[in-house]
């Protein structure tokens, strides 16, 4: 009771290993939702079409989820620290068109100069959104609408041909055969993030800045920064999401990625990572775009009818949510 | 003196059986035993304070009264007739209503509102808002209890006072479902109210005894034997006595609280410890500005815990950000050891050696969901890695360090800090300052609020063993008493500048009355 508080405690017999709060199954559990639901769902489509289970369509389900792989896990930084950017989807369409202008000039670095330039236009959104404090939503509310505007100009509201397979040619090989190039870049992309965020105090600060801005900002913590660099990053994905897509099509078109932005949203909460910040990671996120993107792929191949799709589709998003979000974590559902 | 509350003689009459009654009750938790057999007795027309350490079954028990909680045995008697209460409204109707800790007022609504909120009665007419019969139930409210309140006026516009009184005239909204007299519970109404507003609180209480019965909770013992006429205790989930307020000493209760004699000295004052030499001053501000206070000069020396007291509105707090960088200056310079002070944001503080406790733990001091460890290397995160890379090895053992040498009761590191107790957590936001063992000055802003008594005597300790070591100490107290317990020095704000200073060594402390005075 009355020993120094600040002195050095006596040498301690070897410090006491047995003190652990190991999570319960049910924790545990928890944070494996997201894989497991995509297990249900590969399950559930086998069921449904036997011959769903194959090489050629599983190959073709992780190609088609490649760009939405990588966009969702830009955003998943962004929803992260607390905020949300609903320009991903107009930024990646702009980004096609770029590409596509772009490649008859600079060749093979046009891919490297897309990523760099949405990125400088992410972190832009980023100022804007901590120096005015202006809501995420509304600053990429804003971009969204901005963005789509400017593709539509510059590209004369068409798709523009891209004749230079050449620059990315790359993308659509396949590793050992089988995995798609474009897979395995969105792969890396989510492994070199999270192991910034594991190794290095940035997760400890993205954590912080989304549980709670204040006592982040009072604890020392470089929330604006933070910020920025996750409208970057976020940025710099949606170019690396446009390049795949470029792959793919052989053209830039204005409105090209505009139909993955509600995938990608779902695709993070699917993953389990709170809307309201703090709470996920990107693996969650991989796993949520699976998820979404077999859906997609495959209801239509094991017979649904394209009318039921979508309320299937829905349905099973939903119920998907309701499973992989961890309640211990987040105290308010919103 | 105190007495066995079995045998404690009273007007007990049978026409007149107490206003509410609780016998052995008994609420388990997984683990924990949080009510192991309590009674209590309210009669009519009473103020009963309830008296104990975090974690003695007061929150639980209070929860019990007003049906947010089931107990698992013991029965709750309300004017002689057993009840089973199942829910908030359920207690509402057997008139027992409470005024919550964290205050429960919606922010962006009007005080009428507020007040028929949930209880609408003729003030709503097929699903429409009447907004003059809302408006003239809520003045009948505010009458009651004399408040002179706007009921239009927006709640977020209203001082916490105000808020409170408006909390108070909602709850008395039960009495229009019961034929008798309601019971009041007020649950740590005090805790964040500025002295003059505790005086107008406790005209309040006195006056609801007029026509209710009042359970009054606060971890504040002077508080509880100002206002209450008998003093109800609790320790470990049981009832372990009560005494009349009128004839008992705080140091006879809190030894009730804690089961054994209570240290007169909580505050540790180390005069002795300290050389009489005078030292170079560690922190010099010179005519700081910001937006609440003006041309505040203030000296701290390496080792000396300086005050700042004042009313609600002074500006202290906005002066403590300022230091920190959390609060914009217009003019000014601050000097820490020789060099000056960039002000411009809280990293800058940081580096600077400057640490900042805020008052609001929850949501500024820590963050909630987030583990003990990775709270405490939170702002140091230097001191956990090497080069770029967070080296968990390392911060395992400086945590762990932490973690004994001040004792911090968490089973875990890895425990989310939000379930630490209110004195736990306060000791791991603490150590955010001390792990790199850079700090200089400490920004303390009510680092005592909603501790306990033992938690509070440990936070003393370490302050002025951090004193003791050199670090330079801004106190903003959570009362005068523990200002003047614990400064070397006081300075007195009053409307954003710094008016007094009083000296307060060991031996020669100021009263409250003399801060008082320089205060308003």
């Amino acid at each position: 009771m009355s020993t120094p508080v600040l002195a050095k405690p006596a040498p301690e017999p070897a410090a006491d290993p047995t003190v652990k709060a190991r999570p319960t199954t049910g924790q545990r559990l928890t944070s494996f939702m997201p894989v497991i639901a995509l297990v249900v769902l590969l399950a559930a489509l086998t069921v449904a079409d036997p011959g769903f289970l194959s090489l050629n369509s599983l190959t073709a389900a992780v190609r088609t989820s490649a760009p939405l792989v990588v966009l969702a896990a830009g955003a998943t930084l962004v929803v992260l620290c607390g905020g949300i950017d609903l320009s991903i989807a107009a930024l990646c369409s702009l980004a096609t068109v770029f590409f596509a202008l772009w490649l008859p000039d600079l060749g093979g670095l046009t891919t490297l100069a897309i990523i760099a330039a949405t990125g400088a236009i992410g972190a832009l959104q980023g100022v804007a959104h901590v120096l005015l404090r202006i809501p995420s939503f509304i600053v990429t509310l804003g971009g969204m609408s901005i963005f789509t505007a400017i593709a539509l100009v510059i590209s004369d509201a068409g798709p523009i041909r891209v004749a230079d397979r050449d620059a990315t040619h790359w993308l659509t090989l396949y590793v050992a055969g089988v995995v798609p190039m474009s897979f395995v870049v969105a792969l890396v992309v989510v492994l070199v993030v999270s192991l910034a965020l594991a190794l290095t105090p940035l997760g400890s600060w993205v954590r912080a800045t989304g549980y709670s801005e204040s006592a982040a900002r009072l604890g020392g913590a470089p929330v604006d920064l933070v910020k920025v660099a996750a409208f970057t990053l976020s940025g710099a994905c949606a170019g690396l999401a446009a390049v795949m897509l470029v792959s793919r099509n052989f053209s830039g078109s204005p409105t090209m990625a505009d139909n993955l932005l509600l995938p990608a949203v779902a695709a993070i909460v699917v993953g389990g990572t709170a809307i309201t910040g703090g709470h996920g990671s990107l693996w969650r996120s991989l796993a949520g775009a699976l998820v979404v993107t077999l859906l997609r792929v495959g209801l239509p191949i094991v017979g649904v009818p394209s009318a039921y799709e979508q309320i299937l589709y829905g349905a099973i998003i939903v119920a998907a949510v309701a499973l992989t979000l961890d309640r211990s974590k987040v105290l308010i559902i919103k | 003196m105190t007495t066995d509350l079995q045998t404690e003689p009273g007007p007990r009459a049978p026409g007149s059986p107490p206003a509410l009654e609780v016998r052995g009750l008994v609420k388990h938790y997984p683990g924990v035993k949080a009510l192991d057999g309590v009674d209590l007795v309210v009669r009519q027309h009473e103020v009963l304070g309830l008296a104990g350490e975090n974690g003695a079954g007061k929150s639980t028990l209070l929860k019990a009264l007003v049906g947010l909680v089931r107990p698992d045995a013991g029965e709750i008697w309300v004017r002689g007739e057993r009840v089973r209460l199942r829910s908030v409204v359920d207690a509402a109707d057997h008139g027992l209503g409470m005024v919550f800790q964290e205050q429960s007022l919606v922010p962006n609504l009007t005080a009428a509102e507020n007040i028929v909120l949930g209880s609408e009665g003729p003030g709503v007419r097929r699903g429409i808002y009447r907004w003059g019969t809302m408006r003239r139930l809520a003045q009948e409210q505010l009458d009651k209890i004399g408040s002179h309140i706007d009921p239009l006026a927006r709640t977020d516009s209203l001082s916490f006072a105000d808020r409170q009184m408006v909390e108070i005239a909602k709850v008395l909204r039960i009495e229009e479902r019961t034929a008798h007299p309601p019971v009041i519970i007020l649950d740590e109404p005090t805790s964040v109210l500025e002295s003059k507003e505790i005086d107008t609180l406790f005209t309040q209480v006195r006056r609801l005894r007029e026509f209710a019965s009042v359970v009054f909770v606060s971890h504040r013992l002077d508080e509880v034997l100002d206002v209450c006429d008998r003093v109800a205790v609790l320790r470990g989930g049981k009832s372990v006595g009560e005494v009349l307020a009128a004839d008992a000493a705080p140091a006879e209760l809190h030894r009730m609280m804690i089961g054994a004699t209570g240290s007169e000295d909580h505050y540790h004052d180390g005069a002795a410890e300290r050389s009489g030499e005078p030292r170079r001053p560690r922190l010099v501000v010179r005519g700081l500005t910001g937006k609440t206070f003006r041309d505040v000069d203030l000296d701290v020396h390496a080792g000396e815990i300086v005050g700042i007291v004042g009313v609600h509105g002074s500006g202290r707090e906005d002066v403590c950000r300022a230091l920190f960088g959390a609060e914009a200056t217009v003019a000014g310079e601050v000097v820490l050891d020789g060099r000056k002070l960039d002000l411009s944001g809280t990293r800058a503080a940081c580096a600077a050696g400057v640490g900042y406790v805020p008052a609001e733990r929850k949501t500024e001091g820590m963050v909630g969901p987030m583990s003990v460890a990775d709270n405490m290397t939170l702002t140091k995160q230097h001191a956990r890695c090497s080069g770029p890379l967070v080296r968990p090895g390392k911060q395992a053992t400086l945590v762990d360090t932490w973690i004994e040498r001040l004792s911090i009761r968490t089973p875990h590191r890895g425990t989310a800090i939000q379930r630490l107790s209110g004195g736990n957590q306060q000791k791991v936001v603490l150590a955010r300052w001390l792990v790199a063992g850079d700090v200089r000055l400490l920004l303390l802003d009510h680092p005592t609020r909603g501790l306990d008594v033992g938690a509070r005597s440990e936070v003393y300790r370490l302050m002025r063993e951090l004193a003791n070591s050199g670090v330079a100490t801004v106190l903003l107290a959570d009362s005068l008493e523990e200002a003047i317990g614990m400064s070397d020095r006081i300075v007195v704000m009053s409307d954003g500048r710094a008016t007094k200073e009083v000296a307060a060594p060991a031996g020669a402390k100021p009263t409250p009355l003399d801060l008082v005075k320089e205060m308003v």
